[in-house]
């Protein structure tokens, strides 16, 4: 019996931090020998009314502790070290406010130099998968959607012999959110996708923003509205460049042209969306994930490190947080405002075109993905013609490259906007043009095709011709 | 102070203004601080504060990250296991809590929770489950019981609204699932279960032997618009007999979850990709000029399953191992059998330009409909090269386009094997064009067999056996 008591004594006992009990009573019903009862001052911090403890036949069984919701609400300490509450220095008890922890560090890529390989003969979405793993890529999410799935399939068969991660997903919902954990944890991540599926994934791409994470989305465009065709499309331009979820979002967008390119910018995708803490959207077209051509490898591959700002799930990263919720509007003000800055910065530094024959040119043809091609072949007949033609193609459709077009403006006679899309590529052009206040815009005219139909070579010169003659 | 992973002062709680800095956000009695506080005691008792990554949903918990001072994700709406899930293997030795409420659970992110149960990576769920919508404002749950009023369910729930969602004993139906319990808060009792569960779902994620959920019946006396004991007893008396306690599952599970680190190797991955080192050996005298100087056009047509498609590749691939560029566009129906199939090919001297062939130097035809549809738009001076097995009317073209009739099919059936009509119809294309000399396409084909070598031999015999009937033709 004596022995009891003396263990009693020793047990620590409740106090309550009156402002940080709710008074909610739960506690009361939890104590055993009804010690705790409501109490019936208000407190004039918190304005609801604490509870009231009395320690008198209190054996310090803990189920009142156990029993408040609160972290803080109630406190335990030894009977001769209760400390008087209403002397207790809050901020002494509680310590500093910020806790001491070592800042992270940064644990930079490194770049693991390759030998000489022969050109691979691959098609493009194979290329955009081994340019995702010489990115450093070894986790891929996804949901099968035609015309993308063979990049997927890739995927598949190569990542568990890289000690990498396949994980197909219930959805494309699903999908994103993986990446989003995965992106989270500082680790690059992608999906191929196509163009159903990526309206699904809009939701997460604007989480993915909000919480400043990367990732690369690599969208094989189809036919659409609606379940639409397989067949190649543009018409998700819209989507990627002013339409990734809610929100102000924007994300850099790239148009490859070629298999090589689907390797090369995929490769640059994930350096991107790294250094600017934020997604990267490919917009490929179903040709182009089709298309078997020539690949030539790069000279190194990256191994990834860790960022300082990942939720890795370990000592050094433990004080991170990804999240995308700011309740208080300055907060999610200023929040927009570092996004601004960013898009800003994406603006100022990464757009990227590529120019054809435009130095001289009277007649530019500007066009995307696989349309560029027919462009291509048609900007050559056209010289051969004698006709001054040129070929202006943004591989960043956002950023628009407005910075490279801006001094053809002034000898260009006639743009022509070639495109698979209902003036999509269009609209980017002209919002960039007038963004840049430019005053010499020449006539836009433009050569369109939906629904699976890319325009060809032949309309093309057609479309230059017929103008010619009606300018004459 | 007590031991648990609280951070000490919320900073993220409203800056730590005011109360905010040591008080939570919930409503009084609220039991979300409860599970909040057994969660943290386990985390501190199993000692994996540094390695836990908690993932806060969206609902009244949507700060828990305010609270717990561990690697904090805040996920989107139902999605809190696929975020888990991504988190877990990106890092294997991290220890990912997904903590979610009814609405985020049971109605949104159904397909999330159900897929990743099934799936069984080691993952510790927490399901707070009070019947109702909290952050929203009462709205219905999933879980809110019959007859009970909420604010969309303004008359009682119904049939017509559904029945409450009984997600312990779902999830215990999957396979992924090891340990699945129901436990409440409602007395000092239930209190204790609780918490040893939670300690017991982060247990089985720490031994690696799989997938974990707590169901935990839970009050909102805000929404439920009683007192914190008169919720406390509404949880007991309605929300019990419908969702009954206890474990629903417990599996004997032996560790298995294991993840290698991801492998960097260059060599590994150059082998993986198939990249070769060495060039392949070239037999071609130049580019093939005679046929056009700079951009040669082809089409190969016919059903799925015809390999139209193969033989594109390999032309292809012989271009690409000549030096020259070369594409590639396949193009078909969504059947894998049985519809049709184009390929259209270009090889080019230096660069393929636009890759598709409206107007084509060469086609391969391998049905009439294919012949009849692109036949006619062969440029003046090409070549068509059908099967004559199956075309025996060809239509008449243009005087300056060359006809070549070979019988790709009885050739394929005569070798034996159907499916090598593809390849004796390229033996066709090599005589009849010149296009490559005829090594630079065995070399493709024997490149392109090196993992099946036993079929070499036939392809040889059909590719030859293909050149040989365009030799006959002309000869005749």
């Amino acid at each position: 019996m004596e022995q009891t008591q003396a263990k009693t004594r020793e047990r620590p006992k409740p106090f309550v931090l009156p402002e940080y009990c709710k008074g909610c009573g739960r506690c009361i019903e939890a104590c055993p020998k009804h010690c705790i009862q409501l109490g019936t001052e208000i407190n004039p911090e918190s304005g609801l009314v604490p509870v009231i403890i009395d320690l008198e036949i209190c054996n310090g069984c803990g189920l009142c502790y156990m029993a408040c919701p609160e972290p803080y609400g109630l406190e335990k300490a030894l009977v001769e070290l209760m400390p008087d509450v209403e002397e207790l220095d809050r901020h002494a008890y509680f310590g500093d406010s910020k806790p001491e922890r070592p800042q992270p560090q940064p644990i930079p890529d490194t770049a693991v130099p390759l030998p000489k390989m022969e050109p691979l003969v691959t098609k493009g979405s194979y290329a955009s998968a081994i340019g995702a793993l010489l990115a450093g890529c070894r986790h891929f999410f996804g949901y099968p959607i035609t015309p993308s799935t063979e990049g997927a399939e890739l995927m598949a068969k190569l990542l568990p012999k890289l000690d990498g991660v396949f994980l197909q997903a219930v959805s494309e919902v699903a999908t994103v959110n993986l990446m989003y954990g995965c992106g989270g944890a500082g680790l690059p991540c992608m999906t191929f996708t196509s163009s159903p599926g990526f309206s699904l994934m809009l939701e997460g791409v604007s989480y993915m923003i909000g919480a400043e994470l990367p990732g690369v989305f690599v969208n094989v465009m189809r036919g659409g509205p609606g379940l639409g065709n397989i067949g190649p499309e543009q018409a998700d331009i819209k989507l990627a460049c002013r339409g990734l979820g809610h929100g102000n979002t924007h994300a850099i967008t790239l148009a490859p042209s070629s298999p090589q390119e689907m390797l090369d910018l995929t490769m640059l995708s994930f350096q991107l969306a790294f250094k600017y803490r934020n997604p990267v959207v490919i917009l490929a077209d179903g040709y182009l994930g089709q298309m078997t051509g020539r690949v030539t490898l790069p000279d190194h591959l990256i191994r990834p490190g860790i960022p300082e700002w990942a939720v890795y799930g370990d000592e050094m990263h433990r004080g991170n947080l990804i999240c995308s919720i700011q309740l208080s509007e300055p907060d999610l003000e200023q929040h927009n405002l570092h996004l601004n800055k960013k898009y800003q910065q994406m603006i100022a530094n990464e757009q990227r075109a590529d120019l054809y024959y435009c130095e001289d040119a009277e007649i530019l043809i500007v066009a995307a993905n696989t349309p560029s091609r027919m462009a291509k072949g048609a900007v050559q007949t056209l010289r051969e013609q004698g006709v001054r033609a040129g070929l202006f193609r943004p591989v960043t459709i956002w950023p628009f490259p407005i910075e490279a077009l801006r001094p053809l403006l002034s000898q260009v006679e006639r743009i022509i906007v070639v495109e698979a899309s209902n003036g999509q590529l269009e609209d980017e052009l002209r919002l960039a043009l007038s963004h840049a206040e430019a005053t010499n815009v020449p006539r836009i005219e433009h050569v369109r095709h939906f629904g699976g139909v890319l325009p060809q070579q032949q309309e093309i010169i057609d479309k230059v011709a017929s103008s010619e003659m009606l300018m004459a | 102070m007590s031991d648990s992973v609280f951070y000490k002062t919320f900073e993220r709680h409203a800056h730590a203004q005011g109360l905010k800095g040591h008080a939570t956000h919930y409503c009084p009695g609220c039991g979300h601080g409860l599970v909040h506080k057994f969660l943290a005691e386990a985390i501190d008792e199993l000692g994996i504060q540094n390695r836990t990554v908690a993932i806060s949903p969206v609902g009244c918990s949507v700060f828990m990250y305010y609270y717990l001072d561990v690697g904090n994700t805040q996920a989107a709406h139902g999605r809190a296991p696929a975020v888990a899930i991504g988190h877990k293997v990106a890092n294997p030795e991290s220890i990912v809590v997904s903590y979610q409420g009814d609405g985020d659970l049971a109605s949104i992110g159904l397909a999330e929770i159900v897929s990743a149960a099934q799936l069984g990576i080691p993952l510790s769920v927490v399901f707070v489950n009070n019947a109702i919508y909290g952050m929203t404002g009462g709205q219905m749950a999933p879980t809110t019981l019959m007859d009970m009023k909420t604010s969309t369910s303004p008359w009682g729930r119904d049939r017509l609204t559904g029945q409450p969602m009984k997600m312990a004993e779902l999830i215990a139906q999957l396979d992924g699932s090891v340990y699945v319990e129901r436990v409440a808060l409602y007395d000092a009792k239930q209190r204790t279960r609780a918490k040893k569960a939670i300690r017991k779902a982060l247990q089985m994620q720490v031994e690696n032997r799989g997938f974990a959920f707590v169901e935990v019946l839970s009050e909102c006396p805000t929404h439920l618009k009683l007192t914190p004991q008169e919720a406390e007893n509404w949880v007991r008396d309605q929300m019990v007999p419908i969702f009954p306690l206890g474990v629903k599952k417990e599996l004997e599970a032996e560790p298995w979850f294991h993840m290698n680190k991801p492998n960097f190797d260059p060599q590994t991955l150059l082998q993986q990709i198939e990249a070769a080192a060495e060039a392949s050996e070239r037999f071609s005298p130049g580019f093939p000029a005679h046929l056009h100087p700079e951009d040669i056009s082809l089409k190969l047509a016919g059903s799925g399953g015809d390999g139209a498609q193969t033989a594109a590749m390999l032309i292809t691939r012989a271009a690409i191992n000549e030096g020259f560029d070369s594409t590639h566009i396949p193009s078909y129906g969504p059947e894998s059998r049985g519809g049709t199939s184009y390929a259209d090919v270009h090889v080019a001297k230096t660069e393929v330009l636009s890759p598709a062939s409206p107007n084509p130097h060469v086609l391969i035809a391998f049905n009439a409909p294919s012949l009849a549809k692109f036949g006619p738009a062969v440029q003046r001076g090409g070549a068509v090269i059908y099967d004559s097995s199956v075309i025996s009317e060809p239509p008449k073209l243009d005087a300056g386009v060359k006809m070549y009739g070979v019988p790709f099919t009885q050739i394929a059936l005569d070798l034996g094997k159907l499916l090598v009509k593809n390849i004796v119809a390229l033996g066709a294309l090599q005589a009849a064009t010149n296009i490559f000399p005829a090594d630079t396409f065995l070399t493709a084909i024997r490149s392109a067999l090196a993992h099946k070598c036993s079929l070499i031999p036939l392809n040889e015999e059909a590719f030859k056996w293909g050149q040989k009937a365009v030799a006959d033709v002309n000869g005749r």
